[in-house]
């Protein structure tokens, strides 16, 4: 892991972010023994610091008779309020790393910790309690539900979260003003344009204040100037503090962000500082080239 | 499969092969022509199997209520035409001579010289009479036909041997012997050797029987064939003054078979005529005529009942594909609008989406025709089970299915899909093609908006047009569809320029309410309103409701979000699902009126026939209590040797008996002035002593039911006739006879004829004794020979079982052939037959529920494919499986409780309003009454099997992986 990145906040991740009203915050309560209850919270292992930590992470996609490995080992650590690009060409891992990592996926080997919980040893309904409560996603096509509107759409990772409705409606309002789309808060998604779809993704990804946004080609799906709005706003949200993980294939985002992870045939090739390595991305020998470590 | 007679016409037939031919004309042209059109259609078909499955399986129902609403038809048509080969054979008409010394020289004057259309000529002579076994547990049969026939003559009759039954019955009986029939020998259990006891005339005969012969042709006319002379030895020891005289006839066959000769009739029928002119004392009845146009009469009449009540459920699965193929389009929208760019012009997009559809349509056409046939073969295996006994009219159903019933079954079948199929089509090709690509909602097009105010104006005007057609006519089918029209007609104005969107909820809730206030607001127009009338007004409330069922989405939204955003443990396992599952059907608001439509069209049937069951079981006390007179049982008793009062009067248990005179006279009417034979009975004091049969209405000029009959017993020219009065057989159904009505009756032995006048009416002629008249009115008409006292109502005493002294009367009077049956059974298997057809009604509906269900299944999973990224989203967002499960949950059960809302509440106000205001069931209105049971029932079966076929796809949502779904979208 880079130690050049310096902290963007002082906010103690063990605090951060704060609990839902009504969330338990103390030690985890088992409503039956060897399973885990729904919205519960494990004793973090104290011995794991920073919002991520994933180790020897592999993925097999079985496809038939066939076997692909897409992940071959990834190891990655992120810090709370730092924002790391990760590149790579297409097909690579890139998504799938997101995928396990994010708990959205299920891994063949390695560990992941999110906010030091081991989150691929949980069940399934924990591990989905864990990303509503501390993760945030970003995807190129928007993925909005078409039958709501822009504001009905932000609150639903509140009430998820059992936020209460008056409340979650505001914080969704707020969303909505900050991501400068509280003129369109009562649209549909087909009455959007793509560039208002996605600030109404981010404003959903942020709402509920999760401890880490993953973000998948969020400008994929976006002109030049759509991109560059929606990546001012990501970066405007990381200086307030939030920890983003970006995936893209534009030289220019990755070029905005403190920290670069390059993914070369589903292993991490590179790992620090943007300057002066994006122009060797796709140069030969690349993908030899030795993390920044 | 027994060959029927098709009850589609060929030339019908003709006319839907080439409306069909020129149906498939554009999609088979396609198919060979456009391989991209092929290749589309096939591959997209190809690619979801279980889905192409599904299609295929909803859209197959219609077919085969169709075709079995044919079969049924078909079954009842050929199985009572089946009387004319068990029971007739050659016998085409039957010259009845009222003197039976007259026969020879009838006879001889129709053989000599032979007339042209006849190939043979069989003289009878028959009686009624009552046969019992003789053995230990003696059975007996107490009304029969004896007849005696030249046996070697009856084999030659008609030229073909095997039509007669006789073929192996050998020589005329002689002496004592006698030949039974197959039918009557097994009925009392007798063969050949064994002896059996003939009652008629007061007198009984011990017989041989001699053979047993099959009930076929001749052999099938009467139960016992017995030596000539037998009867008139018989009737001569007659004691009692009024009894039926031995009957004869000559018997005439026409040239052809038994089925083809009957075509001949007409001519044959003019050649007797002319031969007989001099003789006044014979008539010509035109037997197998008759028996054909009645099993066709009622072969299409039972037909027209089950497609009639099956058209909901067909609608339902016309719904059902519109349905489906707009999710079909929504799900290719995009790719679709890249067809469109680049280059396919709509007209090919319509003809390249419809090739799909007319696949799926062509294969439920032939399967929904053979699956038909076996639904058909169902309700008539249970239509047995209801129809048993005099109700039936000794028709014994045997299944039958025409290949023109099948055929016609499946050209309807595919004709609907493929209109459903290229009409939907052509609507989903208008996509913008842009639009359709970027997942945009269609802007408004000018040229379409045109068209709208054309047909909107258009529909508006008809409807104004339709009402006040109807007012002035008194036209009760154009004044309750005239307002509802126009109101859909200005509804399809809103949206645009012409009228605001919130006019929608308006007109339609002025749609709702028309039908139901038209009764009271145009009493006169909507007079005599029948049930097909009702049957619009349920399509129109329906339709209604859904429209505005289909605006209320803000207020279920409002409810929903309540909950849904409470915050607490309760929001969070039902509420947020409760969200979630409402916002997908409240959005798309034409998908879900589909289904709704669905769903309420069933339900409304469902519902409208369980209340009349519901409203018929509760009846059966007071229709026992208005039938009976204040007697318990009903006798008939043989014509040749009918049971008189005292008689009956010194019966065990027997406290008193009123006898009634029974003849069968010929009536004409205004409005139906074909002659038809139908009862004449003749009462007397006696019959009015305990009590009066209740009359749904009378004369204003009699105080009540008691004074009428007292009227009509002393008024000759009165009479009380039942409402059903011809119409039976070939009687024109909704011809009904009113209070003062004049009707005619002329007795077809002498030529006598009467007038009466309608004195009273009764709604229910359980024991069917037509019109009824004083005697002394009946002897004026039918003479002395004319009318039998057949029939007696008898009192028991107090304390006596009416069953057991019914079965004791049945043993203790054989010798006069008496059939003894409480009332008590007679009103409950009559109404328990109604009952029954009801219940047969419902589950043929249960089919188009069928439809309901398994499109909404389909539906499902179809909505699970098309919101695949948005599941794999909400559950990256965090929703957890269970979530997602109940959320799709919520969506089925709330689009079946609405549709079953809609419908039962539709369908007990319909119901409602018929049992008040139509004289369908009778003029006496019954009273209204929820079967509270039958309709909870009728509630939660269709719910809990929506939600059965709801919870696969729901299992299927909730297991998505989201990093699966994602990675598709993206």
């Amino acid at each position: 892991m880079t130690t050049e990145v310096p902290q963007q906040s002082s906010i103690d991740v063990r605090q951060w972010p704060p609990p839902p009203p009504g969330w338990p915050v103390t030690a985890p309560t088992r409503r039956r023994p060897g399973r885990h209850s729904l919205g519960a919270t494990r004793q973090p292992d104290p011995s794991v610091t920073g919002i991520l930590r994933a180790r020897g992470v592999r993925k097999v996609y079985r496809s038939g008779p066939h076997d692909v490995e897409v992940l071959k080992g990834i190891d990655l650590d992120v810090d709370a309020g730092e924002l790391v690009m990760v590149m790579g060409p297409s097909g690579n891992g890139k998504t799938t790393m997101l995928n396990c990592l994010s708990g959205l996926d299920e891994i063949d080997a390695g560990t992941v910790y999110v906010d030091g919980d081991e989150i691929h040893t949980m069940p399934d309904a924990m591990r989905t309690a864990q990303r509503a409560r501390r993760m945030g996603f970003i995807f190129q096509s928007f993925n909005l539900i078409p039958v709501f509107t822009a504001e009905e759409n932000v609150e639903l990772p509140l009430l998820v979260t059992g936020v209460k409705g008056a409340e979650a409606r505001s914080r969704s309002r707020a969303m909505l003003e900050r991501v400068g789309l509280a003129s369109r808060a009562m649209h549909r998604p087909n009455e959007l344009s793509g560039g208002e779809q996605q600030r109404v993704a981010v404003a959903r990804a942020l709402v509920a204040e999760p401890a880490i946004i993953w973000a998948d080609e969020p400008t994929g799906n976006l002109d030049s100037h759509t991109a560059a709005g929606v990546i001012d706003l990501l970066e405007q949200v990381h200086t307030s503090g939030q920890t983003l993980v970006v995936i893209t294939h534009d030289r220019a985002i990755g070029a905005r962000g403190q920290r670069l992870v390059q993914i070369l045939d589903g292993r991490v090739t590179y790992d620090g500082t943007p300057a002066g390595h994006l122009d060797t991305l796709d140069a030969p020998g690349s993908a030899t080239r030795e993390r920044g470590l | 499969m027994r060959r029927a007679p098709p009850p589609v016409s060929e030339a019908c037939e003709v006319v839907l092969w080439v409306v069909m031919a020129a149906a498939l004309v554009l999609p088979a042209s396609d198919f060979v022509r456009h391989a991209s059109f092929r290749r589309l259609a096939l591959r997209n078909i190809g690619r979801r199997k279980v889905e192409a499955l599904l299609i295929v399986g909803g859209s197959l129902m219609g077919t085969a209520i169709i075709t079995a609403s044919f079969v049924v038809g078909d079954t009842f048509n050929s199985s009572i035409r089946d009387g004319a080969r068990t029971q007739l054979g050659p016998i085409d008409e039957r010259v009845v001579v009222a003197d039976p010394l007259g026969l020879p020289a009838t006879e001889v004057s129709l053989r000599d010289p032979k007339l042209p259309d006849v190939d043979g000529l069989l003289t009878v002579t028959w009686t009624d009479v009552a046969v019992a076994s003789i053995h230990a547990d003696r059975r007996a049969e107490p009304n029969l036909r004896m007849a005696e026939y030249d046996f070697p003559a009856a084999r030659r009759f008609g030229g073909d041997v095997a039509s007669t039954g006789f073929g192996d019955a050998g020589p005329t009986p002689v002496g004592l012997d006698a030949v039974l029939n197959a039918d009557l020998a097994d009925k009392i259990g007798v063969a050949a050797g064994d002896r059996v006891d003939a009652f008629a005339y007061g007198s009984r005969l011990r017989l041989r029987v001699r053979q047993v012969v099959p009930e076929l042709g001749v052999a099938g006319s009467a139960g016992i064939f017995a030596a000539p002379g037998t009867i008139e030895r018989m009737a001569a020891s007659a004691t009692a003054t009024r009894v039926g005289r031995p009957h004869a006839e000559v018997l005439v066959s026409n040239r052809g078979g038994v089925f083809a000769a009957a075509s001949a009739t007409a001519a044959v029928d003019r050649q007797l005529a002319e031969r007989l002119q001099a003789d006044s004392g014979v008539r010509i009845e035109n037997t197998k005529r008759d028996l054909l146009a009645d099993a066709r009469a009622r072969g299409d009449s039972i037909g027209q009942l089950f497609t009639g009540i099956g058209m909901f459920s067909v609608l339902a699965g016309v719904l059902l594909l519109v349905n489906l193929f707009v999710m079909l389009a929504e799900e290719r929208k995009g790719e679709l609008g890249m067809l469109r760019a680049v280059g396919l012009r709509r007209n090919h997009l319509m003809r390249a989406f419809g090739l799909e559809g007319a696949c799926y349509g062509l294969v439920a056409a032939v399967l929904g025709a053979v699956a038909g046939v076996g639904v058909g073969a169902a309700i008539i295996v249970v239509t047995r089970g209801i129809f048993t006994g005099e109700a039936s009219g000794n028709v014994t159903l045997r299944f039958a299915a025409s290949r023109s019933s099948v055929v016609t079954g499946a050209c309807i079948g595919l004709l609907i899909s493929l209109a459903t199929v290229y009409g939907t089509s052509a609507r989903i090709a208008r996509l913008n093609v842009i639009a359709a690509i970027r997942d945009h909602p269609d802007p408004a097009r000018s040229r379409r908006e045109r068209l709208v105010w054309i047909l909107g104006l258009t529909g508006t005007a008809v409807g104004c047009l339709l009402l006040l057609v109807g007012l002035a006519r008194s036209v009760p089918l154009l004044t309750i569809v005239g307002p509802p029209l126009t109101c859909f007609a200005l509804m399809s104005l809103t949206g645009g320029r012409a009228a605001p969107q919130s006019a929608v909820p308006l007109l339609a809730t002025a749609a709702l309410i028309w039908p139901m206030l038209a009764f009271s607001v145009a009493p006169e127009a909507m007079r005599g309103a029948s049930i097909p009338v009702f049957v619009v007004q349920g399509v129109i409330l329906v339709a209604a409701a859904v429209t505005l069922l289909s605006r209320a989405g803000g207020t279920w939204s409002r409810a929903s979000d309540a909950v849904g955003r409470a915050g607490d443990a309760f929001a969070l396992s039902a509420g947020l699902p409760m969200r979630l599952g409402l916002a997908y059907p409240l959005a798309r608001r034409f998908r879900t009126s589909l289904l709704l439509g669905m769903y309420a069209l069933v339900m409304f049937t469902l519902t409208f026939l369980a209340v009349f069951a519901g409203i018929f079981a509760a009846q059966e006390h007071d229709f026992l209590r208005d039938v009976r007179a204040g007697t318990d049982i009903v006798v008939d008793s043989n014509p040749a040797n009918p049971v008189d009062a005292a008689t009956l009067r010194r019966q065990p248990d027997v406290a008193d008996a009123a006898v009634l005179l029974r003849a069968g006279p010929e009536f004409t009417t205004r409005i139906h002035p074909t002659p038809t034979r139908w009862a004449l009975t003749g009462f007397d004091a006696t019959f009015l002593r305990r009590g009066v049969p209740s009359l749904a209405s009378h004369l204003a000029r009699f105080a009540d039911a008691r004074a009428t009959w007292e009227g009509v017993l002393h008024d000759p020219s009165l009479v009380v006739v039942s409402d059903g009065f011809l119409r039976r057989g070939r009687a024109p159904v909704g011809v009904r006879v009113h209070l003062g009505d004049t009707i005619n009756a002329r007795n077809p032995a002498t030529g006598s004829t009467r007038t009466f006048v309608v004195a009273g009416l009764i709604d229910r002629d359980f024991v069917f004794n037509g019109v009824l008249a004083s005697r002394s009115a009946v002897d004026a008409l039918m003479g002395p020979g004319g009318a039998l006292p057949t029939r007696a109502y008898v009192a028991v005493r107090s304390g006596a079982d009416p069953v057991a002294v019914a079965a004791r009367l049945q043993g203790r009077l054989l010798a006069n052939g008496v059939e003894a049956r409480p009332f008590t059974e007679v009103v409950h298997e009559q109404t328990s037959q109604q009952i029954g057809f009801f219940r047969l009604m419902q589950g043929y509906l249960g089919l188009g529920l069928l439809i309901g269900i398994a499109g909404l299944g389909v539906v499902m999973v179809r909505a699970v494919r098309e919101r695949r990224r948005q599941i794999g989203m909400l559950r990256a967002m965090g929703f957890t499986s269970a979530v997602v499960r109940r959320a799709f949950l919520f969506e089925a059960g709330f689009i079946a409780a609405q549709g079953i809302a809609v419908g039962v509440v539709l369908g007990s106000v319909t119901a409602y309003q018929v049992l008040a205001n139509s004289s369908t069931f009778g003029e006496q209105p019954l009273p209204f009454a929820l079967p509270v049971l039958a309709l909870i029932t009728i509630c939660a079966v269709p719910l809990a099997a929506s939600l059965g076929a709801a919870l696969i796809p729901a299992a299927k949502a909730s297991r998505i992986r989201p990093a699966a779904a994602l990675r598709v979208a993206d």
